[in-house]
């Protein structure tokens, strides 16, 4: 499988450590989610990745192979700040970056033609970009990265600033390239829509990874906790072993070991009045990742 | 190789095509083209010959004469025999008129002409001589040839013998003037253009899928191409207007040396300049910012087309000439110069250029370390050490 892997990456800028032993890997065919609050690492990362930047350790493989620059050509690259010639044509700039891919003249021009369609630009393709809406550069931007058929995509912030019309475009657009078998990584803040869209995750904070996997994954915890709703007599919980709190009125979380021990807790709570709800709460990527960044504030 | 050369040509493609430039350059070629057109008849005003008239009864004998002197002299005017008014008057279109006995006219002119008098006065002489030498029984064409054939000739001594040249100056000055304006132009060219692609991040994308050195590279050479063409469309239409304006004759200047000079250090000077100072732009990030590498720039260009300019015309053969010759900033300006004063010896032509082309491989590894290190470097300026680390 073209999978990317991702190996011990370390990254000082002075004193400042911006990775520390990052390793991941991104299959293909997989849409890989990269949270992390500012500064994190996410940025670092993905230059390192492209090799904009160079680790100061650790390494990065593609197809078991090291990337080197010909394996490079085939990612395609959506950088955090945008990056396009603001007084070329939106057409001749997407031509221009697929033959610096290597496409001959013939399929550059096809390749921009299509994406041009596909992302909603093609009547913009003799507008200069700097007279583009934001919103319809940032489609040109991810033409620019798809424009060459990369075998890898790599995307810093693909969604930001996007309408939801957009959002839909891009997200369609990514979850196409990965059922082609393209790895896809790319970084947001938005984590409802990464929750949504990708098999994995993964959670940088202070440069370093603290969680990944897939979202079941990072949502399974140690001790399952279960949500109670209903109108229950006062103190029912009192004869419930295990910690019971109420979140809000008439809702209850309980820690239980496990199942059995979360029914005998529903039998109490049955005979205590009317239940009109009992599931197992997962926690959301935003909770997760909330979780995370007050670890990271008390740390 | 490819790509570097897709690089250059969206360069030149870009540079040439802009509005700014076609602009500029059409009213550079308009200006010295329509200029010459212009200034032609006030330079070259007296190429019609001027019509002098000469009375009948003078004109039979003397005519021959002044037709003699005049070519002689180089001088194109036109002799029309008249009737000469009782008044003596010069009539509309023509600029003088000559009276009298051959051997003692009078000659009226509208205004000095100092041209004319000397042409007549040489008629004149030239028709005494002739009727002197008849009337004692001698041949006045053996005159005429041992007359041609007594000249003098002459030679200079001492320090002063290489008076100052003013068509060598004016055509070294021309040469190393047009490579400075070239070589400033395109070097703030790249060097804007650089920090063009620092500023929009373009370069985190480009630098994806090229090296630092290819895109330099590709940089340098389509800003090359383009400063050649803008440096033809200047060239072009000033040897146009030299040799309509025929300046070149007055001066007699080589003009293939002086323009296969100009060729050469185009691109050993392009080669050294440009590519050091593409590299040192990636030190900054905004267009504000980038008179802190661009004032570097024009004064490591300055000094030595000024040095040229003093040094070379009054001390051509002096110590620092010699010197300042082999040293690779001022070398493009310095030997232009001395070639155009005919005081440089070949061995110092080959030496200069073999020292520039030792050295442009270690500028453009310097650059392109600068620039690799310091390309994608955002907020302040950079240091020009730390890039060097970096690169």
């Amino acid at each position: 499988m073209p999978d990317l892997r991702i190996d011990h990456l370390t990254k000082t800028y002075g004193d400042l450590k911006a990775l520390d032993d990052v390793s991941f890997t991104v299959r293909g065919g997989e849409l890989f989610g990269f949270v992390g609050s500012n500064g994190a690492g996410k940025t670092t990362t993905m230059r390192i990745i492209l090799g904009v930047l160079r680790a100061d350790s650790g390494s990065v493989t593609w197809n078991d192979a090291p990337l080197d620059l010909e394996a490079r050509r085939r990612i395609g690259y959506m950088p955090e700040e945008r990056g396009l010639y603001p007084r070329m044509k939106v057409g001749e700039q997407l031509v221009y970056l697929a033959r610096l891919h290597g496409l001959s003249a013939a399929d550059a021009a096809h390749a921009m033609e299509h994406w041009t369609e596909v992302l909603g630009v093609a009547e913009r393709r003799d507008t200069e970009v700097e007279k583009l809406s934001l919103g319809n550069q940032q489609r040109v931007q991810l033409a620019s990265a798809l424009v060459h058929g990369p075998e890898v995509l790599v995307l810093d912030e693909p969604f930001s600033g996007l309408d939801p019309v957009a959002v839909e475009v891009m997200s369609g657009v990514l979850r196409e390239q990965a059922a082609r078998g393209v790895p896809v990584i790319f970084s947001s803040h938005q984590l409802e829509l990464v929750e949504r869209l990708c098999d994995r995750v993964g959670i940088v904070r202070a440069g370093r990874m603290v969680a990944q996997g897939t979202i079941d994954e990072l949502r399974a915890t140690e001790r399952p906790v279960w949500e109670i709703a209903g109108s229950l007599r006062v103190g029912w919980a009192d004869a419930v072993a295990g910690s019971v709190t109420e979140v809000t009125p008439g809702v209850w979380r309980v820690e239980a070991a496990d199942a059995d021990a979360a029914h005998t807790a529903l039998a109490s709570a049955v005979q205590a009045g009317t239940v009109t709800s009992f599931a197992p709460v997962r926690p959301s990527l935003t909770e997760l990742f909330q979780g995370v960044v007050s670890e990271e504030v008390a740390a | 190789m490819n790509t570097v050369w897709l690089i250059a040509r969206r360069e030149f493609r870009v540079r040439t095509l802009s509005k700014a430039s076609l602009i500029s350059s059409g009213i550079m070629i308009a200006i010295i083209v329509i200029g010459s057109l212009i200034a032609k008849p006030f330079l070259a005003g007296d190429d019609e010959p001027g019509v002098v008239q000469v009375d009948t009864a003078t004109a039979g004998e003397l005519v021959p004469y002044l037709d003699a002197a005049a070519e002689a002299q180089d001088a194109p005017y036109v002799f029309e025999e008249v009737e000469a008014p009782a008044e003596p008057a010069i009539a509309e279109d023509t600029v003088g008129l000559v009276v009298g006995p051959a051997d003692a006219p009078t000659l009226y002119l509208d205004g000095g002409d100092e041209t004319l008098t000397g042409v007549v006065q040489a008629a004149t002489q030239q028709f005494a001589l002739t009727a002197t030498v008849e009337d004692l029984g001698g041949d006045p064409g053996k005159v005429a040839t041992a007359l041609a054939g007594a000249v003098a000739s002459v030679e200079m001594l001492g320090d002063d013998a290489g008076e100052f040249d003013s068509g060598a100056f004016f055509a070294g000055f021309a040469v190393i003037f047009i490579l400075f304006f070239v070589l400033i132009q395109s070097s703030s060219v790249i060097m804007m253009g650089v920090v063009e692609e620092k500023s929009s991040r373009v370069v985190e994308i480009l630098l994806a899928t090229v090296r630092p050195a290819t895109l330099l590279g590709g940089k340098v050479l389509g800003v090359g191409l383009y400063a050649l063409v803008q440096a033809a469309a200047m060239v072009v239409p000033a040897v146009f207007a030299t040799w309509y304006l025929g300046l070149l004759e007055q001066f007699e200047i080589p003009l293939g040396p002086l323009l296969s000079n100009l060729a050469v250090w185009f691109v050993l000077g392009f080669a050294i300049f440009t590519v050091f100072f593409g590299g040192l732009a990636a030190l900054v990030s905004r267009q504000e910012d980038i008179g802190a590498v661009s004032t570097p720039m024009m004064l490591l260009m300055m000094v030595p087309l000024y040095l040229s300019i003093y040094l070379v015309p009054n001390n051509p053969d002096g110590a620092a000439t010699a010197v300042l010759t082999q040293v690779p900033f001022f070398a493009p300006f310095m030997v232009p110069m001395r070639a155009a004063f005919g005081t440089i010896a070949g061995w110092e032509i080959a030496l200069a250029i073999g020292i520039c082309l030792a050295t442009i491989p270690l500028l453009t590894w310097i650059a392109g370390r600068v620039y690799a290190g310091a390309v994608l470097n955002t907020g302040g300026r950079m240091k020009f050490r730390d890039a060097l680390a970096r690169g």
